[in-house]
């Protein structure tokens, strides 16, 4: 028997692009506003330019988030924006795992 | 990586966004303070009267809300972008709010207008008055409340800075009163006129719109500096950079 098949199909069912923990918090930055600087998000969530980089490409790749660049006094800014797509994947997350997790009070 | 929890990615992200939309802090603050100071200086040598200002004090006291204006986007710039432009989500009850004080504020410039346009059709503002018209004022001046009418929807962007902008404004109007009553004219001395001079009503009028100054000047000083603590509370919440 394949290891998946004994996981509840509702945990399967979880997008693997919003489950990672980086590119999560990385979303829940970016629905709290309507635009938002790269320097901002990664103070914010910590990450390395790098590793910020990387998952912001791959959100990009899923459709989830829109890459800005534009110039301030010379100086090259880049922001991000969450796409429509993003926002429904967001929130799709956040139901499935309520349903995932016990109702209060039981064990 | 970040060890804040998800809400509290989303509540620094919101009240950081707020401080490029809606929150001004020091520049709040700054506004509130400029406008007591300066009524309390120009005010100072007889409190209970309106003192004629040297007409250069008068044009500048006029231009101060725009002075205003340009250093709170220096300090926007130079304080509350730090992390970078994060454009804030709009909120509809917040914009509601925000109209309402530019509404206020324009009712209150509009009765000013009227009150002055009324003033020269009843007679009350004669050349021949006391003091009056040797020199009239220069054409611009008579144009500042449109001025201030006209930079409201960009000046008052938060309600704080609408206190502020408020405050700022109210000290201007309250120089431009004196200048169509009685305009300063070289080489006359500086006049010290009572509340006679006023008559009652704008006597009054003027009495209360300086209490406003100062006691709104105080409440924008305190709500600035307040909104300037809860940023810092934001950058301090921050992960530290490794």
């Amino acid at each position: 028997m394949r290891k998946n098949e004994t996981l509840p199909k509702a945990i399967l069912d979880l997008d693997r692009i919003v489950h990672e923990p980086a590119r999560l918090a990385i979303l829940t930055v970016l629905a709290s506003a309507e635009e938002v600087a790269f320097l901002f998000l990664q103070r914010v969530t910590g990450m390395s330019k790098g590793n910020l980089s990387s998952h912001t490409q791959k959100l990009e790749a899923a459709g989830y988030l829109e890459t800005l660049k534009a110039f301030q006094r010379r100086i090259p800014v880049t922001s991000f924006r969450i796409t429509e797509d993003g926002r429904t994947a967001l929130r799709l997350y956040h139901h499935q795992l309520r349903t995932l997790l016990p109702k209060e009070g039981k064990p | 990586m970040t060890t804040l929890d998800l809400e509290t990615l989303e509540t620094i992200t919101r009240d950081y966004a707020a401080f490029q939309t809606r929150k001004s802090g020091l520049a709040t603050a700054l506004g509130g303070c400029m406008a007591v100071v300066l009524v309390i200086a120009a005010l100072s040598p007889n409190i209970m009267g309106i003192q004629v200002l040297d007409r250069l004090l008068v044009e500048f006291l006029v231009w101060v809300p725009f002075l205003w204006l340009l250093l709170r986007a220096a300090i926007g710039r130079l304080v509350y972008r730090k992390l970078g432009p994060v454009k804030a989500l709009p909120d509809g009850a917040y914009e509601r709010r925000r109209w309402l004080w530019i509404l206020g504020l324009a009712v209150f410039l509009v009765a000013v207008l009227l009150a002055g346009l009324y003033a020269f059709a009843s007679g009350h503002l004669r050349a021949d008055q006391p003091h009056a018209a040797i020199c009239p004022p220069p054409l611009w001046i008579l144009l500042m409340p449109f001025l201030y009418l006209l930079a409201m929807p960009w000046a008052i962007r938060g309600i704080e800075e609408a206190r502020a902008y408020a405050v700022l404004v109210a000290q201007g109007i309250l120089w431009l009163v004196p200048w169509f009553l009685f305009s300063f004219g070289p080489p006359s001395p500086p006049l010290k006129t009572g509340w006679g001079l006023f008559g009652d009503f704008t006597g009054i009028s003027i009495l209360v719109l300086i209490y406003t100054v100062l006691i709104w000047g105080a409440l924008a000083m305190v709500r600035g500096w307040k909104e300037h603590r809860e940023y810092l509370a934001i950058l301090r919440a921050l992960p530290q950079e490794s």
